[in-house]
Protein backbone atom coordinates (compact mmCIF):
# COMPACT_ATOMS: atom_id res chain seq x y z
CA UNK A 1 0.00 0.00 0.00
CA UNK A 2 1.27 3.27 -1.32
CA UNK A 3 2.33 5.67 2.12
CA UNK A 4 1.27 8.89 1.62
CA UNK A 5 4.60 10.09 1.97
CA UNK A 6 5.38 8.99 -1.25
CA UNK A 7 2.77 11.50 -2.48
CA UNK A 8 4.81 14.50 -1.39
CA UNK A 9 7.61 13.16 -3.64
CA UNK A 10 5.51 12.71 -6.53
CA UNK A 11 4.70 15.97 -6.12
CA UNK A 12 7.87 17.65 -5.77
CA UNK A 13 9.32 15.47 -8.82
CA UNK A 14 6.93 16.47 -11.36
CA UNK A 15 8.41 17.53 -14.50
CA UNK A 16 7.15 18.66 -17.90
CA UNK A 17 8.53 18.19 -20.93
CA UNK A 18 9.18 22.08 -22.29
CA UNK A 19 10.52 23.47 -26.07
CA UNK A 20 11.76 26.88 -25.77
CA UNK A 21 12.06 28.69 -29.09
CA UNK A 22 12.91 32.39 -29.43
CA UNK A 23 10.58 34.82 -30.91
CA UNK A 24 10.89 35.33 -34.53
CA UNK A 25 10.88 39.20 -34.11
CA UNK A 26 13.86 38.94 -31.69
CA UNK A 27 17.43 40.42 -33.80
CA UNK A 28 19.68 37.55 -33.87
CA UNK A 29 23.39 37.33 -35.42
CA UNK A 30 23.04 34.03 -35.97
CA UNK A 31 20.45 31.00 -35.92
CA UNK A 32 18.59 30.47 -32.72
CA UNK A 33 18.03 26.47 -32.09
CA UNK A 34 15.22 25.92 -29.78
CA UNK A 35 16.44 24.77 -26.49
CA UNK A 36 14.59 21.51 -24.27
CA UNK A 37 14.62 21.56 -20.57
CA UNK A 38 12.39 19.43 -17.84
CA UNK A 39 10.72 22.00 -16.19
CA UNK A 40 9.79 21.06 -11.82
CA UNK A 41 5.85 21.90 -12.09
CA UNK A 42 6.53 22.91 -8.35
CA UNK A 43 8.82 26.14 -8.79
CA UNK A 44 8.97 29.01 -11.06
CA UNK A 45 9.97 29.97 -14.57
CA UNK A 46 12.39 32.49 -13.76
CA UNK A 47 13.78 31.00 -11.32
CA UNK A 48 14.53 27.54 -13.52
CA UNK A 49 15.85 29.19 -16.97
CA UNK A 50 18.99 30.53 -16.08
CA UNK A 51 20.28 27.80 -19.16
CA UNK A 52 17.41 29.23 -21.62
CA UNK A 53 18.58 32.81 -21.47
CA UNK A 54 22.26 31.89 -21.73
CA UNK A 55 21.75 29.48 -24.84
CA UNK A 56 19.27 32.03 -26.61
CA UNK A 57 21.73 35.16 -25.61
CA UNK A 58 25.13 33.28 -27.14
CA UNK A 59 23.23 34.42 -30.32
CA UNK A 60 22.04 38.24 -29.45
CA UNK A 61 23.57 41.58 -29.10
CA UNK A 62 23.82 42.85 -25.78
CA UNK A 63 21.85 46.00 -27.04
CA UNK A 64 19.08 43.97 -27.93
CA UNK A 65 18.49 42.22 -24.56
CA UNK A 66 16.22 43.01 -21.85
CA UNK A 67 14.51 41.95 -19.72
CA UNK A 68 13.64 37.57 -20.45
CA UNK A 69 9.51 36.96 -20.67
CA UNK A 70 7.60 34.21 -21.55
CA UNK A 71 4.66 33.35 -23.38
CA UNK A 72 2.55 30.38 -25.03
CA UNK A 73 0.24 31.19 -27.49
CA UNK A 74 -0.20 34.70 -27.47
CA UNK A 75 -0.64 34.94 -23.84
CA UNK A 76 2.29 36.27 -21.82
CA UNK A 77 3.07 33.49 -18.88
CA UNK A 78 3.12 35.14 -15.39
CA UNK A 79 6.22 33.86 -13.81
CA UNK A 80 4.99 33.83 -10.29
CA UNK A 81 2.17 31.34 -10.83
CA UNK A 82 4.30 27.76 -10.39
CA UNK A 83 4.59 26.03 -13.64
CA UNK A 84 2.71 23.31 -13.06
CA UNK A 85 -0.32 25.55 -12.67
CA UNK A 86 0.23 27.24 -16.15
CA UNK A 87 0.38 24.25 -17.95
CA UNK A 88 -2.35 22.73 -16.27
CA UNK A 89 -4.27 25.75 -16.98
CA UNK A 90 -3.14 26.84 -20.50
CA UNK A 91 -1.42 23.85 -22.19
CA UNK A 92 -2.33 20.50 -20.12
CA UNK A 93 -4.80 18.61 -23.20
CA UNK A 94 -2.39 19.47 -25.74
CA UNK A 95 0.67 17.96 -27.42
CA UNK A 96 3.87 17.36 -25.45
CA UNK A 97 6.65 19.04 -25.53
CA UNK A 98 4.71 22.15 -23.99
CA UNK A 99 6.36 25.02 -25.98
CA UNK A 100 7.11 28.09 -24.62
CA UNK A 101 7.94 31.52 -26.50
CA UNK A 102 11.05 33.36 -25.57
CA UNK A 103 11.08 37.49 -25.80
CA UNK A 104 13.76 39.90 -24.59
CA UNK A 105 12.11 42.85 -25.82
CA UNK A 106 8.67 44.44 -25.37
CA UNK A 107 7.72 43.45 -21.77
CA UNK A 108 4.21 43.29 -21.55
CA UNK A 109 4.05 45.67 -18.72
CA UNK A 110 0.21 45.76 -18.06
CA UNK A 111 -0.07 41.84 -17.95
CA UNK A 112 3.34 40.65 -15.92
CA UNK A 113 5.31 41.42 -12.53
CA UNK A 114 8.40 42.15 -13.37
CA UNK A 115 11.30 39.88 -11.98
CA UNK A 116 14.97 41.66 -12.07
CA UNK A 117 16.57 39.33 -9.41
CA UNK A 118 16.45 35.79 -7.46
CA UNK A 119 15.58 37.88 -4.10
CA UNK A 120 12.12 39.25 -6.11
CA UNK A 121 11.15 35.29 -6.78
CA UNK A 122 12.04 34.55 -2.76
CA UNK A 123 10.08 37.35 -1.37
CA UNK A 124 7.11 36.31 -3.91
CA UNK A 125 7.88 32.57 -2.13
CA UNK A 126 7.88 33.85 1.37
CA UNK A 127 4.93 35.87 0.88
CA UNK A 128 2.60 33.27 -0.27
CA UNK A 129 4.02 30.91 2.34
CA UNK A 130 2.78 33.91 4.73
CA UNK A 131 -0.46 34.05 3.94
CA UNK A 132 -0.67 30.31 3.41
CA UNK A 133 0.16 29.92 7.17
CA UNK A 134 -2.03 33.13 8.26
CA UNK A 135 -5.09 30.82 6.97
CA UNK A 136 -3.49 27.96 8.84
CA UNK A 137 -2.32 29.10 12.00
CA UNK A 138 -2.75 32.78 12.31
CA UNK A 139 1.17 32.98 11.45
CA UNK A 140 1.41 31.36 14.53
CA UNK A 141 4.27 28.74 13.38
CA UNK A 142 5.99 30.56 10.24
CA UNK A 143 6.65 33.31 12.58
CA UNK A 144 7.95 31.36 15.23
CA UNK A 145 10.74 30.02 12.92
CA UNK A 146 13.75 31.39 12.56
CA UNK A 147 15.27 33.31 9.91
CA UNK A 148 17.04 30.74 8.94
CA UNK A 149 14.36 28.33 8.98
CA UNK A 150 12.97 30.43 6.67
CA UNK A 151 16.05 30.53 4.59
CA UNK A 152 15.87 26.49 4.71
CA UNK A 153 12.76 26.49 2.91
CA UNK A 154 13.63 28.66 -0.32
CA UNK A 155 17.21 27.23 -0.56
CA UNK A 156 15.45 23.81 -0.41
CA UNK A 157 13.05 25.08 -3.62
CA UNK A 158 15.80 26.51 -5.03
CA UNK A 159 18.41 23.74 -5.23
CA UNK A 160 15.14 21.16 -5.74
CA UNK A 161 16.13 19.64 -2.32
CA UNK A 162 12.84 17.43 -0.64
CA UNK A 163 14.29 17.05 2.26
CA UNK A 164 15.88 20.07 2.99
CA UNK A 165 12.17 21.80 1.98
CA UNK A 166 10.15 19.28 3.78
CA UNK A 167 12.22 19.02 6.98
CA UNK A 168 10.90 22.35 7.83
CA UNK A 169 8.06 22.41 5.94
CA UNK A 170 6.24 19.52 7.99
CA UNK A 171 6.15 21.99 10.72
CA UNK A 172 3.98 24.01 8.62
CA UNK A 173 1.70 20.91 8.12
CA UNK A 174 1.03 20.35 11.42
CA UNK A 175 -2.34 21.15 13.38
CA UNK A 176 -3.05 21.13 17.32
CA UNK A 177 -4.56 17.25 18.44
CA UNK A 178 -7.54 18.91 19.09
CA UNK A 179 -8.88 20.07 15.85
CA UNK A 180 -8.96 18.35 13.01
CA UNK A 181 -7.33 20.25 10.71
CA UNK A 182 -6.00 23.60 9.93
CA UNK A 183 -7.98 26.95 10.77
CA UNK A 184 -8.53 27.43 6.99
CA UNK A 185 -7.32 25.79 3.90
CA UNK A 186 -4.84 28.03 1.70
CA UNK A 187 -6.39 27.43 -1.81
CA UNK A 188 -6.63 29.43 -5.17
CA UNK A 189 -9.20 27.98 -7.71
CA UNK A 190 -7.99 29.54 -11.24
CA UNK A 191 -10.14 29.41 -14.94
CA UNK A 192 -8.62 30.82 -17.83
CA UNK A 193 -11.94 31.87 -18.99
CA UNK A 194 -12.74 34.17 -16.45
CA UNK A 195 -12.14 37.72 -16.00
CA UNK A 196 -10.80 37.68 -12.46
CA UNK A 197 -7.49 35.62 -12.10
CA UNK A 198 -8.71 33.35 -9.44
CA UNK A 199 -11.40 32.97 -6.69
CA UNK A 200 -9.68 32.96 -3.06
CA UNK A 201 -12.32 32.60 -0.16
CA UNK A 202 -12.03 31.52 3.76
CA UNK A 203 -13.08 27.81 3.86
CA UNK A 204 -12.66 25.51 6.76
CA UNK A 205 -11.52 21.74 6.63
CA UNK A 206 -13.88 20.62 8.92
CA UNK A 207 -17.66 21.27 9.49
CA UNK A 208 -19.28 22.25 12.57
CA UNK A 209 -20.43 18.40 12.95
CA UNK A 210 -16.71 17.17 12.96
CA UNK A 211 -16.81 16.14 9.25
CA UNK A 212 -14.49 16.68 7.11
CA UNK A 213 -15.20 18.83 4.31
CA UNK A 214 -14.16 17.42 0.60
CA UNK A 215 -12.97 19.03 -2.46
CA UNK A 216 -16.52 18.83 -3.85
CA UNK A 217 -18.03 20.44 -1.03
CA UNK A 218 -14.94 23.25 -1.72
CA UNK A 219 -16.32 23.79 -5.46
CA UNK A 220 -19.96 23.81 -4.48
CA UNK A 221 -19.20 26.36 -2.06
CA UNK A 222 -17.06 28.85 -3.79
CA UNK A 223 -16.99 27.72 -7.53
CA UNK A 224 -20.32 25.79 -7.92
CA UNK A 225 -20.33 26.23 -12.37
CA UNK A 226 -17.24 24.71 -12.01
CA UNK A 227 -19.15 21.18 -11.34
CA UNK A 228 -22.47 21.64 -12.64
CA UNK A 229 -22.87 19.10 -15.57
CA UNK A 230 -24.83 19.88 -18.64
CA UNK A 231 -26.96 17.20 -19.30
CA UNK A 232 -25.64 14.58 -16.77
CA UNK A 233 -22.13 15.17 -18.92
CA UNK A 234 -19.04 16.66 -17.09
CA UNK A 235 -17.87 19.81 -18.54
CA UNK A 236 -14.74 20.61 -16.63
CA UNK A 237 -11.74 19.13 -15.68
CA UNK A 238 -10.42 19.71 -11.80
CA UNK A 239 -6.79 19.65 -12.08
CA UNK A 240 -4.22 19.63 -9.72
CA UNK A 241 -0.73 18.44 -10.71
CA UNK A 242 -1.63 17.15 -14.16
CA UNK A 243 -4.32 14.94 -12.12
CA UNK A 244 -8.27 15.11 -11.40
CA UNK A 245 -8.33 14.15 -7.77
CA UNK A 246 -11.82 12.55 -6.97
CA UNK A 247 -14.02 14.72 -5.74
CA UNK A 248 -14.65 13.17 -2.16
CA UNK A 249 -11.07 13.82 -0.99
CA UNK A 250 -11.37 15.72 2.35
CA UNK A 251 -9.70 18.71 1.43
CA UNK A 252 -7.38 18.98 4.86
CA UNK A 253 -5.49 15.45 3.63
CA UNK A 254 -5.42 17.76 -0.34
CA UNK A 255 -3.55 20.35 1.94
CA UNK A 256 -1.34 18.41 3.28
CA UNK A 257 -0.19 16.03 0.55
CA UNK A 258 -0.77 18.40 -2.71
CA UNK A 259 -0.21 21.94 -1.83
CA UNK A 260 2.78 23.27 -4.05
CA UNK A 261 5.35 24.11 -1.84
CA UNK A 262 4.10 27.92 -0.67
CA UNK A 263 1.57 25.89 0.54
CA UNK A 264 -1.61 26.78 -1.73
CA UNK A 265 -3.43 24.37 -3.14
CA UNK A 266 -3.70 25.85 -7.09
CA UNK A 267 -6.37 24.03 -8.42
CA UNK A 268 -6.80 24.58 -12.33
CA UNK A 269 -10.69 24.59 -13.78
CA UNK A 270 -10.45 23.34 -17.75
CA UNK A 271 -13.04 22.53 -20.20
CA UNK A 272 -12.92 18.87 -20.37
CA UNK A 273 -11.47 17.47 -23.34
CA UNK A 274 -14.02 15.88 -26.47
CA UNK A 275 -11.85 13.50 -27.49
CA UNK B 1 -12.89 51.32 -3.45
CA UNK B 2 -10.95 53.17 -5.85
CA UNK B 3 -9.59 56.76 -7.05
CA UNK B 4 -8.17 58.05 -9.67
CA UNK B 5 -6.51 61.48 -9.47
CA UNK B 6 -3.98 63.10 -11.64
CA UNK B 7 -0.92 65.19 -10.73
CA UNK B 8 1.70 66.83 -12.86
CA UNK B 9 5.21 66.43 -12.12
CA UNK B 10 6.02 69.15 -10.04
CA UNK B 11 2.96 68.00 -7.45
CA UNK B 12 -0.34 70.28 -8.53
CA UNK B 13 -3.22 68.35 -8.25
CA UNK B 14 -5.39 68.57 -10.84
CA UNK B 15 -9.01 65.97 -9.58
CA UNK B 16 -10.04 63.58 -7.55
CA UNK B 17 -12.42 61.24 -7.14
CA UNK B 18 -13.85 58.64 -4.77
CA UNK B 19 -16.34 55.82 -5.95
CA UNK B 20 -16.89 53.36 -2.94
CA UNK B 21 -17.68 50.04 -4.44
CA UNK B 22 -18.99 46.41 -2.76
CA UNK B 23 -15.79 44.45 -1.67
CA UNK B 24 -15.68 42.24 -4.63
CA UNK B 25 -16.87 44.21 -7.80
CA UNK B 26 -14.26 47.07 -8.40
CA UNK B 27 -14.24 49.93 -10.76
CA UNK B 28 -11.98 52.13 -12.57
CA UNK B 29 -13.03 55.67 -12.87
CA UNK B 30 -11.01 58.31 -14.40
CA UNK B 31 -12.34 61.70 -15.88
CA UNK B 32 -9.69 62.64 -18.44
CA UNK B 33 -12.43 65.33 -19.62
CA UNK B 34 -11.17 67.47 -16.15
CA UNK B 35 -7.45 67.25 -16.80
CA UNK B 36 -6.28 71.29 -17.04
CA UNK B 37 -3.77 71.12 -19.61
CA UNK B 38 -0.14 70.83 -18.71
CA UNK B 39 2.49 73.32 -18.26
CA UNK B 40 5.50 72.34 -20.77
CA UNK B 41 7.74 71.39 -18.79
CA UNK B 42 5.64 68.93 -16.53
CA UNK B 43 4.18 65.86 -17.30
CA UNK B 44 1.04 64.71 -16.44
CA UNK B 45 0.52 61.51 -14.38
CA UNK B 46 -2.55 58.95 -13.62
CA UNK B 47 -2.66 57.78 -10.29
CA UNK B 48 -4.84 55.09 -9.10
CA UNK B 49 -5.53 53.87 -5.84
CA UNK B 50 -7.42 50.69 -4.55
CA UNK B 51 -8.59 49.58 -1.16
CA UNK B 52 -9.19 45.96 -0.83
CA UNK B 53 -9.80 43.63 1.76
CA UNK B 54 -7.38 40.60 2.71
CA UNK B 55 -9.65 38.24 3.90
CA UNK B 56 -6.08 35.91 4.67
CA UNK B 57 -5.31 39.23 7.05
CA UNK B 58 -8.18 40.20 8.21
CA UNK B 59 -7.07 44.02 6.70
CA UNK B 60 -7.70 46.59 3.99
CA UNK B 61 -4.49 46.66 1.96
CA UNK B 62 -3.56 49.38 -0.56
CA UNK B 63 -3.47 48.53 -4.21
CA UNK B 64 -1.47 51.92 -6.36
CA UNK B 65 -0.05 52.39 -9.47
CA UNK B 66 0.77 55.12 -11.37
CA UNK B 67 1.19 56.09 -15.02
CA UNK B 68 1.86 58.91 -17.72
CA UNK B 69 -0.81 59.78 -20.25
CA UNK B 70 0.82 57.98 -23.02
CA UNK B 71 0.01 54.47 -20.61
CA UNK B 72 3.93 53.79 -19.99
CA UNK B 73 3.73 52.80 -16.47
CA UNK B 74 5.84 54.70 -13.30
CA UNK B 75 8.61 52.70 -11.76
CA UNK B 76 8.56 52.31 -8.32
CA UNK B 77 11.67 54.23 -7.97
CA UNK B 78 9.39 57.10 -10.17
CA UNK B 79 6.52 56.98 -7.61
CA UNK B 80 8.72 57.48 -4.62
CA UNK B 81 10.00 60.72 -6.24
CA UNK B 82 6.87 61.92 -5.56
CA UNK B 83 6.52 60.83 -2.09
CA UNK B 84 6.90 63.88 -0.04
CA UNK B 85 10.39 64.05 1.77
CA UNK B 86 8.47 63.56 5.17
CA UNK B 87 7.32 60.09 4.47
CA UNK B 88 10.08 59.20 2.70
CA UNK B 89 12.58 59.55 5.80
CA UNK B 90 9.66 57.84 8.15
CA UNK B 91 8.80 54.77 5.53
CA UNK B 92 13.03 53.80 5.94
CA UNK B 93 12.75 53.80 9.58
CA UNK B 94 9.18 52.10 9.64
CA UNK B 95 9.87 48.29 7.72
CA UNK B 96 6.10 47.76 8.12
CA UNK B 97 5.85 49.92 4.90
CA UNK B 98 6.93 47.62 2.48
CA UNK B 99 6.13 48.22 -1.12
CA UNK B 100 5.66 45.16 -3.59
CA UNK B 101 4.99 44.76 -6.93
CA UNK B 102 1.95 42.14 -6.83
CA UNK B 103 -1.03 40.99 -9.32
CA UNK B 104 -4.27 42.79 -8.84
CA UNK B 105 -6.49 39.83 -7.39
CA UNK B 106 -9.47 40.86 -9.22
CA UNK B 107 -7.99 42.96 -12.39
CA UNK B 108 -5.20 40.46 -12.58
CA UNK B 109 -2.74 43.44 -13.60
CA UNK B 110 0.38 44.69 -11.75
CA UNK B 111 -0.14 46.78 -8.95
CA UNK B 112 2.16 48.40 -5.98
CA UNK B 113 1.01 46.97 -2.72
CA UNK B 114 1.41 48.06 0.40
CA UNK B 115 2.33 45.18 2.75
CA UNK B 116 -0.44 44.71 4.97
CA UNK B 117 0.72 43.05 7.70
CA UNK B 118 1.95 45.44 11.11
CA UNK B 119 -1.26 46.97 9.73
CA UNK B 120 -2.88 45.51 12.72
CA UNK B 121 -0.81 46.55 15.19
CA UNK B 122 -1.27 50.56 14.53
CA UNK B 123 -4.77 50.06 13.96
CA UNK B 124 -5.65 48.74 16.98
CA UNK B 125 -3.66 50.95 19.31
CA UNK B 126 -5.54 53.53 17.01
CA UNK B 127 -8.61 52.00 17.82
CA UNK B 128 -8.06 52.14 21.27
CA UNK B 129 -7.13 55.22 21.97
CA UNK B 130 -10.32 56.52 19.94
CA UNK B 131 -12.38 54.37 21.84
CA UNK B 132 -11.12 55.65 25.20
CA UNK B 133 -11.62 59.56 24.23
CA UNK B 134 -14.95 58.85 22.94
CA UNK B 135 -14.27 59.71 19.59
CA UNK B 136 -16.04 58.26 16.84
CA UNK B 137 -13.69 57.21 13.70
CA UNK B 138 -14.21 55.53 10.45
CA UNK B 139 -11.39 52.97 9.92
CA UNK B 140 -10.99 53.04 6.69
CA UNK B 141 -10.74 56.81 6.69
CA UNK B 142 -8.20 56.20 9.54
CA UNK B 143 -6.49 53.66 8.37
CA UNK B 144 -5.77 55.60 4.52
CA UNK B 145 -4.96 58.83 6.50
CA UNK B 146 -1.78 56.83 7.83
CA UNK B 147 -1.18 54.79 5.18
CA UNK B 148 -1.83 56.86 1.93
CA UNK B 149 0.43 59.67 2.40
CA UNK B 150 3.16 57.07 2.38
CA UNK B 151 2.52 56.55 -1.35
CA UNK B 152 1.45 59.89 -2.21
CA UNK B 153 -2.15 59.48 -1.37
CA UNK B 154 -3.53 62.67 0.19
CA UNK B 155 -6.72 62.31 1.82
CA UNK B 156 -8.61 65.45 2.09
CA UNK B 157 -9.41 67.17 5.39
CA UNK B 158 -13.07 66.77 4.07
CA UNK B 159 -13.16 63.00 5.09
CA UNK B 160 -12.20 63.66 8.81
CA UNK B 161 -14.43 66.48 9.04
CA UNK B 162 -17.41 64.52 7.90
CA UNK B 163 -17.03 61.56 10.25
CA UNK B 164 -16.90 64.11 12.98
CA UNK B 165 -20.40 65.14 12.17
CA UNK B 166 -21.76 61.91 11.69
CA UNK B 167 -22.67 59.76 14.65
CA UNK B 168 -21.40 56.37 13.22
CA UNK B 169 -19.69 54.30 15.85
CA UNK B 170 -16.58 52.29 14.03
CA UNK B 171 -17.22 50.49 11.34
CA UNK B 172 -17.34 46.47 11.15
CA UNK B 173 -13.85 45.89 10.85
CA UNK B 174 -13.40 43.71 13.42
CA UNK B 175 -9.33 43.83 14.92
CA UNK B 176 -8.53 40.21 15.65
CA UNK B 177 -6.58 39.18 18.16
CA UNK B 178 -3.53 37.24 15.96
CA UNK B 179 -0.39 40.16 16.18
CA UNK B 180 0.72 39.67 12.67
CA UNK B 181 4.51 40.46 12.03
CA UNK B 182 6.02 40.64 8.20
Amino acid sequence: MTDDKDVLRDVWFGRIPTCFTLYQDEITEREAEPYYLLLPRVSYLTLVTDKVKKHFQKVMRQEDISEIWFEYEGTPLKWHYPIGLLFDLLASNTALPWNITVHFKSFPEKDLLHCPSKDTIEAHFMSCMKEADALKHKSQVINEMQKKDHKQLWMGLQNDKFDQFWAINRKLMEYPAEDNGFRYIPFRIYQATTERPFIQKLFRPVAADGQLHTLGDLLKEVCPSAITTEDGVKKNQIMIHGIEPMLETPLQWLSEHLSYPDNFLHISIIPQPTD
Amino acid sequence: MSKTHFQTRNGTSVTEQLFPQAEDDLELFSDDSEVVGPAAASEVIRYEYHVLYSYSYGVPVLYFRASFLDGRPLTLKEIWDGVHQFYKAHLLQEPWSTITQQEHPILGQPFFVLHPCKTNEFMTSLLENSEKDNRNINYITSWLSIVGPVVGLNLPLSYAKAMSQHDAKPDCYQVSESNLTC
